[in-house]
């Protein structure tokens, strides 16, 4: 009964949430310089047809909030005949106009491209909570001996890099052992089976390392001090009175207490580390997401860039409304809220 | 001032610390004299013939030349200012930001604080380089648009965390004193919150500087630094579209590791002022058992062999605290007791007398600075002193159980009840099949007096006098000769007090148990226990039966604890109480301890320590009064 509360609060909040992203993403391109929406339809590089279509798609002869003369001549519904209801409507249909340069459609492009950059960053992030989390554990509960300061000084040395810079880092130190861009090598295709995936495997060795040294090292210290608070409660000292030994207490009373904030912390960090896949994306060539918003933003694509926002901060959302419902699985305390 | 001296000082002990501050110091004067220090205008192309471009260092050009033919060095001096204006720029507008924020809305709470803090929840789930990008290249590509956008995206964080300094300040003392004079909420918000505030906030907001850097250098590397200026970013950029392909490593390298130079400067000094204003806890709790015993050196018994009936036979235990300055406190100090097999002994004594510490040492289970400097501790004739801490680990829970104060946090928050009470059946192999180890937990907790149905719930569905059963029901799980509970009524109201005694009497009568019981209340010795021992800073005060304790008390320290204890045959006799308290450890006073407190001190009780003398069959006491 609780429980159902606490979900449905987390789920309402994520819904408003998601609706102020989408209006947000709607008046960031029109408040800014440019006016994007409109130069779409003008640009000379779409044929007649298509910006006709445009033009009524997204209905730039309308106001952009308010329909005035509609509701002028008492038409109450048609004060909401607007620009605003026009890319709301074309946004649940899934469309999300068309690019500058490639002339595709935006979803489109962005259904192919969005795979490759959850393989690379569900590849970082998972070998990343592993030594995270094991390395953090091992630190706390070493604390203040050599073996602590050398896994905290690592992990500052590597927090302190720009992803880029250590992408380029190890491009440099494996270029000639591994492939260094792009994300399969031309010429083989899905149909060469196998032969196809351990190549494309080769080419995300270095991105996917680059990304998972990264938040390796954030996730050493999120862990080292959630340990620490742990291994001073109580319960640890009740657990050493039962006569559990150190590495029993590690594993059935430090782990899953301490990893309870780190369900929170995959989430929220999930806005930096897309951040971090358009770097790494743009250092090797991953054709994914990352590397798309790299190309849109030199090029000027603007519905490209929109279309790639919405989709970053829609699966940012998500990402965290599932954590809230993991957490509430994980942590009974929550359900008593 | 205070403060200030305090940093300091904690400052000059914490060698990353300063190495952190020099770090970005060193980058600080490097920007300041960036005119001085840089061998070329960094903008100007001198002489630039085609084997200029991407020339590799030599003599002139300490660095090489870029991909324009223009002197990496000077670049990177000048690329210092760039990111140290926009680190510390952005950082403030952060810093402004979120503290205001934060200020309002833990201050005022309600309606406003609430949507401030949706607010700040909202922007902390858009991920923030890709709203810079869109920002960026919609509004268009600038140093001072790179600031503002990366400080306004900067604050949600330090928003969060002021809010939370603040609502636990808002209800101290000072500020509601502030409040009752009439002091109005701006005064009282920057006069007696903002500056309790400022050392916490000043510490994220120097991790902050490091994170815009971060950020800058990001959005330069991806196309959309300022075109007209040359930050490291920008070097990178065009180092990694140029030159990487030439193998110009002298114009990547530099830039980037100026970056990590930097921000790895701030972190270090960050983390150290933070540890500083925000200490944690030295220890924990599993902070290296076993050096407890490498320093302990066994001294033999030389008292005579202790009795057929004894189940666990303390002798001559001395407990030290060691201090971070090699300082050693003691704690214990030749404590002895005998403690018959099916009795119950109470230990009593003000707090900081030592009563727990003692019990600690019996389990050795002492915090990580604690020693047992010497002494015996004798369960069934075996020296637990002298055995391996495996085997140690086979004793606890097993033959000897504990059962501590506080039960609030004694059990596993996020583990059933039933669950952690099993874990230590099957721990010690009382019971190996799922089945059987859950029948022997309903029937514990039955017998503590919970419903077996129970089992299933988690520590916080409990009532704090439940949870006490509960840990009592674990202790009991596999059997143990001995109890040991140490204030286990404290905190809880008097009802279930009583409860929890009778409770604790019935096991030890139907099970044979001996119990230990650490308490300060008088009136439950009284009720219960056997025999007694009255504990001062660490030494034996008196030791007796309880009845000789409450008809003939020697000691004038116990006499003084029996008058500060109700009686209810005088009713409406005047509660006395012992003037002053115990004296912290480091300050012990000469001669007898109790001397400065004591009501009928002699000339030379505080020159002289008493020893420890037998007045009648087993009655000991420690008071020159008795010699």
């Amino acid at each position: 009964m609780q429980r159902t509360n606490y979900l449905a609060r987390k789920v309402l909040f994520r819904a408003i949430t998601l609706v102020v992203v989408i209006i947000f993403n709607f008046f960031l391109f029109r408040i800014l310089p440019g006016d994007p929406v409109k130069s779409i339809a003008r640009s000379p590089r779409l044929t007649r047809e298509v910006r006709e279509q445009l033009m009524v798609d997204f209905g730039l002869d309308k106001p952009v909030w308010i329909n005035i003369d509609a509701l002028k001549k008492g038409n109450i519904l048609g004060g909401l005949d607007t620009q605003f209801t026009a890319y709301f409507q074309e946004l649940m249909k899934g469309n999300l106009g068309v690019s500058y340069r490639s002339r595709r459609d935006v979803a489109e492009v962005l259904q192919e491209r969005v795979g490759r950059t959850v393989l690379l960053v569900a590849g970082g992030e998972i070998i990343a909570l592993i030594f995270g989390v094991t390395l953090g554990l091992i630190a706390a509960w070493r604390r203040d001996t050599r073996l602590d300061t050398s896994i905290l000084l690592s992990a500052l040395f590597f927090w302190a890099f720009p992803t880029f810079f250590l992408g380029i880092i190890l491009l440099i130190l494996a270029g000639g052992h591994l492939p260094i861009g792009g994300m399969v090598t031309p010429g083989l295709k899905p149909v060469d089976g196998w032969k196809y995936w351990i190549d494309v495997g080769e080419h995300l060795i270095l991105p996917t390392l680059t990304m998972a040294i990264i938040y390796t090292s954030s996730y050493v210290m999120i862990m080292r001090s959630s340990v620490l608070e742990v291994l001073s409660e109580d319960y640890i000292l009740t657990a050493k009175a039962k006569g559990m030994n150190t590495f029993q207490i590690l594993r059935d009373h430090a782990l899953k207490n301490a990893m309870l904030p780190i369900v929170t912390i995959v989430a929220l960090n999930l806005g930096y580390i897309v951040g971090g896949a358009i770097q790494v994306e743009t250092v090797f060539s991953w054709p994914g997401i990352g590397r798309l918003m790299y190309d849109s933003v030199t090029q000027r694509d603007y519905p490209m860039m929109q279309g790639i926002f919405l989709i970053l901060a829609i699966s940012v959302i998500t990402a965290n409304l599932m954590a809230d419902l993991l957490y509430s699985i994980l942590d009974p305390r929550v359900r008593a809220e | 001032m205070n403060q200030v001296k305090e940093i300091w000082s904690g400052f000059q002990k914490n060698p990353m610390g300063i190495l952190g501050f020099l770090m970005l110091l060193f980058v600080v004067i490097v920007a300041v004299f960036a005119p001085l220090l840089a061998p070329y205008d960094p903008d100007v192309q001198i002489d630039v013939e085609p084997g200029d471009i991407l020339a590799p260092p030599d003599s002139e050009h300490l660095l090489g030349r870029d991909d324009a033919g223009k002197d990496v060095l000077s670049q990177l001096i000048y690329g210092a200012r760039v990111s140290l204006t926009v680190g510390f720029t952005a950082s403030f507008m952060s810093l402004f930001f979120g503290t205001t924020v934060g200020l309002v809305s833990g201050y005022y709470g309600g309606k406003i604080g609430n949507w401030l803090m949706r607010v700040v929840d909202f922007l902390m789930v858009i991920p923030s380089l890709p709203l810079m990008l869109v920002i960026i290249s919609l509004w268009g590509r600038g140093l001072w648009k790179i600031i503002f956008v990366i400080g306004l995206l900067g604050w949600t964080s330090i928003a969060r965390l002021v809010r939370s300094q603040v609502v636990s300040i808002k209800e101290r003392k000072f500020v509601e004193r502030a409040r009752a004079i009439g002091a109005s909420n701006f005064r009282i918000i920057l006069r007696h919150v903002l500056p309790q505030v400022i050392p916490i906030v000043l510490t994220v907001a120097i991790l902050d500087i490091s994170g815009a850097i971060i950020a800058e250098s990001s959005l330069s590397f991806l196309g959309l630094g300022d075109p007209t200026l040359t930050s490291w970013g920008m070097m990178l950029n065009f180092a990694f579209e140029r030159g990487l392909s030439r193998r110009a490593w002298w114009f990547l390298l530099p830039p980037g590791f100026a970056i990590v130079w930097v921000s790895m400067g701030l972190v270090l000094l960050g983390r150290t002022l933070e540890d500083i204003v925000n200490p944690r806890l030295e220890t924990h709790h599993l902070f290296d058992a076993n050096r407890m015993l490498s320093l302990f050196v066994g001294e033999q018994s030389k008292r005579e062999q202790k009795k057929e009936n004894v189940i666990l036979g303390v002798r001559n235990l001395s407990v030290s605290y060691l201090l971070d300055d090699e300082t050693e406190l003691q704690a214990v100090e030749d404590l002895s007791f005998n403690l018959k097999k099916g009795s119950i002994l109470g230990l009593v004594g003000e707090s900081g007398c030592g009563k727990t510490t003692a019990m600690l040492s019996v389990l050795r289970l002492l915090p990580a600075a604690g020693r047992i400097t010497s002494g015996e501790i004798l369960y069934k004739d075996k020296d637990l002193l002298k055995i391996s801490e495996q085997e140690m680990r086979e004793y606890r829970g097993n033959d000897i159980s504990l059962v501590y104060q506080g039960a609030m946090n004694a059990l596993n928050p996020v583990r059933k009840v039933g669950d952690q009470i099993a874990e230590s059946i099957m721990l010690h192999g009382k019971r190996t099949e799922r089945k059987s180890t859950e029948h022997r937990v309903r029937e514990l907790l039955e017998r503590v007096g919970i419903s077996p149905a129970l089992a299933n719930q988690y520590p916080h569905q409990y009532s704090g006098g439940m949870r006490q059963r509960a840990m009592i029901a674990m202790a009991l799980s596999c059997s143990p000769d001995i109890l040991i509970t140490d204030e286990p009524t404290t905190a809880l109201d008097v009802m279930i007090q009583a409860q929890i005694l009778d409770l604790l009497q019935d096991l030890q009568k139907d099970l044979g148990l001996s119990i230990i019981m650490v308490t300060h209340n008088l009136g439950v010795v009284a009720e219960i226990c056997d025999e007694v021992l009255v504990m001062y800073c660490g030494k034996t005060a008196e030791y007796a039966s309880v009845d000789t304790i409450y008809n003939d008390p020697q000691h004038p320290y116990t006499q003084r604890l029996l008058e500060a204890f109700p009686d209810i045959d005088k009713p409406n006799s005047d509660l006395a109480t012992i003037p002053g308290s115990p004296p912290p450890l480091d300050m012990l006073p000469t001669g007898c301890r109790f001397e400065p407190r004591c009501h009928c001190k002699l000339d030379y009780c505080g020159d002289k320590t008493p020893k420890l003398k037998r007045v009648g069959p087993d009655h000991y006491v420690a008071c020159h009064l008795v010699e």
